[in-house]
């Protein structure tokens, strides 16, 4: 059992080192395949953290005429209050008074004088945010709206439903276009490594029939090859999984240091074990298809 | 030792490769194929060893029907038949030593019965001193004979030799010759397939001789033609 063992491991290493060219070749493949396939992988993962994030920020603004008088937001207060404790459509909700809103103006035209005059305690109206429970429904915010604009003094209702709409779209557009990219880019790994494989199995299709000839069983003479090419996908599956978390936490680092954390891009990032899981998925499946990849190439000269 | 009885054997609608032959080979006999090319020689030593399958037929070897024979069961045949080859197909990157012992190690033999046959088998077939050569570096008789000490080295019951001298010139040949000679005298049964005339009028074994896939002869103590 050991001398097979040894027999086994002996040969592979031997034909890994003989056919050097092939073998770079074969780990090359395997490591670019491997390597575009997980970055299209964290590119969907970013782009869905990135719209979770820009979902999170929806919020119903509810401008109140400055004339209202207490008992009329009361009015307003009782009515979102009730929302809330129904749980169905309001999660929480707060108020900005003139001061409030006006302060904000300012903060949003820092840079524009002219808008900051425009914006003082007269012109200015009230607001409340309102965070409804589902923020990606552009139904139910506009059911929302049309409820909160029915209210007394009610100045405006600014529903993001258009935004949230686009949003929607887009994530399944990107969503479904990097999947099927994936999936090509997967399989294109997987038949790119089991080609490279083939072409060295190729090489030493004589090694094989003198194997046979001389009474080797199919699965000792598949054994060496097996492992050879669980061996060629796994090196191709360290490096390309080494390089994506390479580039992800290059990419995690320019995200943050290089754009202000208000930027709207702070999202665009695959962060905890997501990038690990996908460079190790893609290190098994190296391994994986160089097995089977040269398991099914080696038999194709076994028919002796 | 082996019995092949009414086998027919079609590479495709137009070409038929044997036709209804039968004959036995007994124990530690030596036989010669003979005949033109594609005359269905090597056709019959290929499934001796079950490299092929007759349309028609039965080939028992060693008592065996192996055309019946599972897929499972055939490695367990070849090690009791040794197969040499007219080019040899020895493994280049490997020395004398290490494609001799590459019969064994395949079939799971300890490493301490590989360092005691493989010398022996050298010394038979005459090249203890070139164990770590590479084939390139050996004649094309010295090659044949490493073939002979590699389908040799498991003392298999059978040699199946095709157009072993078909490469050598006519003094080399007649050295691999002895040497088959040699291994039938232990008790090894050859079947040998053969284009060259001399050798077997040299030899006087028995002859079967093929035309157009018929056994058109079979004569004990035989000559070519």
């Amino acid at each position: 059992m050991f001398s097979r063992i040894t027999y086994v491991f002996r040969e592979m290493w031997a034909s890994l080192s003989r056919n050097l060219t092939l073998t770079v070749a074969a780990v090359i493949t395997a490591t670019v395949s491997l390597f575009l396939s997980g970055l299209t992988l964290l590119i969907q993962e970013g782009f869905d953290n990135q719209l979770s994030a820009w979902t999170k920020g929806v919020r119903l603004l509810v401008y109140v005429d400055n004339d209202a008088t207490p008992e009329q937001l009361k009015v307003f207060t009782d009515a979102l209050t009730q929302a809330k404790a129904e749980g169905t459509v309001v999660k929480d909700f707060n108020y900005c008074d003139v001061a409030c809103s006006v302060d904000v103006a300012h903060k949003l035209y820092a840079g524009d004088p002219t808008a900051i005059e425009l914006y003082n305690d007269k012109t200015t109206p009230s607001f409340f945010r309102v965070i409804p429970v589902n923020q990606s429904s552009a139904t139910q915010l506009n059911q929302l709206a049309e409820r909160l604009h029915g209210l007394p003094k009610v100045n405006a209702v600014v529903s993001p439903d258009q935004m949230i709409t686009t949003l929607s779209v887009l994530k399944g557009f990107v969503g479904v276009r990097s999947l099927i990219m994936s999936i090509v880019l997967l399989l294109a790994a997987v038949l790119l490594i089991w080609n490279a494989i083939r072409t060295a199995m190729f090489a030493r299709r004589r090694e094989i029939e003198v194997m046979k000839l001389v009474g080797a069983t199919n699965w000792f003479i598949r054994l060496p090859f097996m492992l050879e090419g669980l061996v060629t996908g796994l090196i191709g599956g360290l490096i390309g999984g080494g390089a994506l978390l390479a580039v992800n936490q290059d990419w995690t680092d320019g995200i943050t240091t290089r754009f202000p954390a208000n930027s709207g891009l702070a999202a665009f990032v695959a962060t905890g074990s997501t990038p690990w899981s996908i460079a190790l998925a893609m290190v098994a499946l190296g391994a994986l298809v160089g097995a089977i990849g040269s398991a099914t190439a080696a038999g194709r000269f076994l028919d002796v | 030792m082996i019995r092949i009885e009414n086998v027919t054997k079609t590479y495709s609608t137009d070409v038929t490769a044997l036709r209804d032959a039968s004959f036995e080979v007994n124990k530690a006999e030596f036989v010669f194929l003979v005949g033109p090319s594609g005359s269905g020689k090597s056709t019959l030593l290929r499934l001796m060893s079950r490299q092929e399958r007759p349309e028609k037929g039965g080939v028992w070897v060693a008592g065996r029907n192996i055309v019946e024979m599972p897929n499972n069961k055939i490695p367990e045949l070849r090690r009791k038949i040794g197969n040499i080859f007219q080019d040899y197909k020895l493994l280049l990157n490997k020395t004398v030593f290490e494609n001799v012992a590459f019969a064994l190690e395949v079939i799971g033999k300890p490493k301490q019965v590989i360092r005691q046959q493989v010398p022996q088998v050298l010394e038979i077939v005459g090249l203890e001193d070139k164990a770590d050569r590479f084939p390139h570096q050996l004649s094309g008789g010295e090659q044949q004979r490493v073939s002979i000490a590699r389908a040799f080295v498991n003392r298999p019951l059978i040699l199946l030799a095709d157009e072993p001298t078909g490469n050598l010139d006519p003094g080399t040949g007649e050295g691999i010759m002895r040497l088959l000679d040699r291994i039938n005298t232990t008790g090894t049964t050859v079947v040998m397939a053969t284009h060259d005339q001399r050798i077997v009028n040299q030899m006087r074994k028995r002859v079967i001789q093929l035309d157009r896939g018929v056994i058109v002869r079979d004569q004990h103590r035989g000559v070519y033609d």
